[in-house]
């Protein structure tokens, strides 16, 4: 078991000594801290029809134990999916398949390294949820149990489930992260409406990973009992509702049964389950049985011409034509598009074809608020990779050593990204203009050429791609969530006005100061 | 064109700098950087390439301070670094086409040199491919056709044979010889006889600093009249290394052929005086400074 724990130890380091790793904990504090938001915030994380618990130990400790478990669940997900990616690209898996290391074992180890990531961040909210009592709490008495129950029971064993999903994915779709992430967030999707809909008959809880049916029972039950009210549900998540004033209650918690205890126990069982079947699937870095026909024919094809050999002319540099200089940005942005649009998967287009046909035909609400939203998050990863591209394929070198980088390069890079953003929302653009919708129009523009900033600076600060994934993927869940801080399109009618469209460009104008300085920096400093 | 470096000097965050006081004229002609790992060589090459500042010290090419403004070597620089890598969904071409715009060069005539480059590297037949399913050496032959894209007055080379196979080295010797009359060239390499056959000068270098700095004749002299050879038996090989700096071994039947260094009045018995090369020079003197 030793080899085993090295391993681990080394993935984990690996994926945390990194900037990326450092700003998402940071990012984690912030959000711990709003779980429990207070009595002047516009918004609530458990509404429970016009009741609110007193902030005391078991309110605070639950909510933020389901609250970590819940958003966890979801971008913890998009947070680790890269194990065996990695061990790919740096081809350290080759050398992992040349060992006597099994299938399970290689794959378990990756799950345990996804899991003790989420556990890090799972710790740090668990720790801020101990200081957010001390700062909101009344007179009400600490109760450590409140605190670490809801964590051992919710967050430990859905994130085991989360970890091993994250290396089946990978397993079975590869490096396909966009098909990886829509599959996890529809089985999220489709699992959540499960709890709502089956939660009334399952009392247990068993069958509910996140653990969200026993708390929304206990609760409605609590106020049902107390203020003979008839409540059915409550809802979890960030709920703005401007400042609402609550009637209070007081809830102790949840009576853990015997029954839910083991079923955690089961639910980490089916992680493991998962891995072992992954295990018999595994390409073990052995990729012929999954090349496509036509990169077959490829290698054919180079397999049947002899081996060739530098021309004897060699380059003669009298007979190369004359330099034309032309230190215009324009070839740049061509190539730029060219690769953002080779980027991925050809399957994809299908769907942004059929999305962006559709965004001309469906009522425009739905068009702007949903599929919009929806068809740019598609573009994650060619986003993502619109600026880390350089140094994963390792051709930094050639851009930082051209002419004028800083003001040739970069500029290209974000006009092909904005290009792309602006050619995916014109059905919404065109109905805005025909609806003489102006603050639309510029609230379109504004947040197309904001994502793509925001995929700019978030790829130079950090030189990877996950935390603009992780962002981009909460942020289009808050958006079709009409969160209305997050409504980066302005689709919101309150939106509407000359002082928001103005906001955005401000941030716009920020990001691109603060991007440019931290490239301009990056080029000198190899 | 001359390249004029003055108390360069690179700190990184530890303790150690990688260059330390560094000064060398480079004139036209290639100049072959010799050192063991970690001597700095990638680090001047990489401050040359404008892609690393230096802590202190200057640079001028032609009289043009290039750490305050880069730009002035960048369009006359062709650079092939180490460890490079390519866009693997980008065909010949387009990857050639895309480097050529990174270096302000186009024009209609831009598809005929990118033609020509193609056909002087061999890669003519490939040139549709997605460079993806390039072989190692296809890729390193489409680094060196990038970096001849904008007819370069300053060619830095960082391990340019890593990756081709004999001939291919053969070949890239003779083109690198073709282009050293009107351009600096700047070639680093562990293997001794590529910079034996191509450079016209060699710097030494060890611990971030410049050793030696001399036509190759002139550094082959350093070493003259301490290189040794002499035949021992295989199990006295051991008790030779802790007494003598060994070059080279050779088996011969039941015996072994050392080569080695030292000074005249401390020869093993029985040993011959040999006619020291550019990679006996380079060891003697790193031996000697290390």
């Amino acid at each position: 078991m030793q080899y085993l724990y090295n391993i681990i130890k080394a993935d984990y380091l690996q994926r945390t000594r990194s900037y990326s790793f450092l700003i998402t904990l940071a990012v984690t504090v912030f959000i711990a801290y709003s779980f429990v938001p207070p009595d002047t915030a516009g918004y609530t994380t458990l509404s429970a029809s016009g009741y609110r618990g007193v902030y005391n130990s078991a309110w605070v400790g639950y909510v933020s134990g389901i609250m970590t478990t819940v958003m966890l669940s979801f971008y913890g997900f998009v947070l680790v999916n890269s194990g065996i990616k990695k061990d790919i690209e740096t081809e350290v898996g080759l050398i992992i398949a040349t060992t006597s290391l099994t299938n399970f074992k290689y794959l378990l180890s990756k799950q345990i390294s996804n899991y003790l990531v989420l556990l890090t961040i799972t710790g740090i909210t668990f720790m801020v949820s101990i200081v957010v009592f001390l700062v909101r709490g009344t007179d009400q008495p600490f109760i450590l149990a409140n605190f670490i129950l809801p964590y051992l029971f919710f967050a430990i064993p859905a994130l085991f489930v989360v970890a091993a999903l994250a290396v089946t994915a990978e397993v079975f779709l590869g490096k396909r992260s966009i098909l990886q992430f829509i599959i996890y967030f529809l089985l999220c999707g489709v699992c959540m409406s499960f709890i709502n809909n089956k939660g009334g008959n399952d009392s247990s809880g068993v069958f509910d990973p996140f653990g969200l049916s026993l708390i929304s029972k206990s609760i409605t039950q609590h106020i049902n009992t107390n203020f003979h009210e008839n409540i059915k549900s409550v809802s979890f998540g960030f709920i703005f509702n401007g400042h609402k004033t609550y009637k209070f209650f007081e809830w102790e918690g949840l009576n853990w049964t015997s029954v839910f205890i083991f079923s955690r126990v089961v639910w980490i069982g089916f992680g493991l389950l998962l891995i072992y079947i992954s295990s018999l699937f595994f390409h073990r870095f052995d990729f012929n049985q999954a090349v496509t026909n036509k990169k077959k024919k490829l290698q054919a094809l180079a397999s049947l011409k002899p081996v060739q050999l530098i021309n004897p002319a060699g380059i003669t540099r009298g007979i190369l034509p004359p330099l034309s200089f032309n230190y215009g940005i324009f070839p740049l942005i061509r190539t730029e598009f060219l690769l953002l649009i080779r980027q991925g998967n050809k399957w994809l287009w299908l769907l942004n074809a059929a999305l962006w046909g559709a965004m001309f035909l469906v009522p425009f609400d739905l068009a702007y608020n949903y599929l919009l939203p929806v068809l740019l998050f598609l573009q994650v990863t060619r986003w993502s990779e619109l600026v880390t591209k350089e140094k994963t394929n390792r051709i930094h070198y050639f851009a930082y050593a051209s002419y004028k980088p800083l003001q040739r390069m970069l500029p290209a890079q974000i006009i092909a990204g904005i290009l792309l953003a602006i050619s995916l929302s014109l059905p919404v653009i065109i109905r805005s203009i025909s609806a003489s919708n102006i603050y639309g129009v510029a609230g379109l523009l504004n947040g197309a050429t904001l994502i793509v900033l925001l995929a700019v600076a978030l790829g130079i600060l950090t030189g990877g791609k996950k935390l603009f994934e992780i962002f981009f993927f909460l942020l289009t869940y808050a958006v079709i969530n009409k969160v209305p801080l997050t409504d980066y399109l302005g689709s919101l009618p309150a939106h509407h006005t000359p002082f928001f469209i103005l906001t955005v460009l401000a941030m716009n104008l920020a990001l691109t100061g603060v991007l440019f300085l931290a490239r301009a920096y990056q080029i000198r400093h190899l | 064109m001359a390249l004029i470096i003055t108390n360069l000097t690179k700190k990184y965050n530890t303790q150690k700098p990688a260059l330390t006081d560094y000064s060398i004229n480079i004139n036209k002609g290639v100049l072959g950087l010799l050192g063991p790992n970690g001597a700095g060589k990638s680090t001047l090459m990489k401050i040359i390439a404008t892609i690393s500042k230096p802590s202190s010290g200057t640079l001028l090419l032609d009289g043009a301070d290039i750490v305050q403004k880069p730009d002035t070597i960048r369009k006359v620089l062709g650079y092939l670094p180490q460890d490079f890598g390519v866009y693997p969904n980008l065909n010949a071409y387009e990857f050639l086409e895309y480097i050529a715009a990174m270096k302000g060069i186009g024009g209609k005539r831009l598809r005929q040199r990118i033609d020509l480059l193609l056909e002087g590297v061999n890669l003519t037949a490939d040139a549709k491919r997605p460079i993806g399913t390039y072989s190692g050496g296809m890729k390193q032959r489409i680094g060196i056709a990038q970096a001849l894209l904008n007819d370069p007055k300053v060619l830095i080379f960082d391990e340019p044979t890593v990756g081709l196979d004999p001939e291919e080295r053969m070949r890239f010797r003779q083109l690198i010889s073709d282009l050293a009359h009107d351009c600096i060239i700047i070639l680093s390499s562990h293997i001794v006889s590529d910079i034996e056959t191509i450079a016209d000068e060699v710097a030494i270098m060890q611990d971030g600093k410049l050793i030696t700095h001399a036509p190759q004749y002139d550094i082959i002299k350093q070493a003259e009249g301490r290189i040794f050879e002499v035949l021992l038996e295989t199990n006295t090989l051991n008790q030779f290394k802790n007494q003598y700096k060994v070059i080279d071994t050779a088996r011969q039947s039941d015996r072994i052929k050392v080569r080695y260094i030292s000074t005249k009045d401390n020869v093993a018995p029985e040993s011959i005086s040999v006619t020291a090369t550019l990679e006996d020079a380079y060891l003697f003197l790193t031996h000697k400074n290390g």
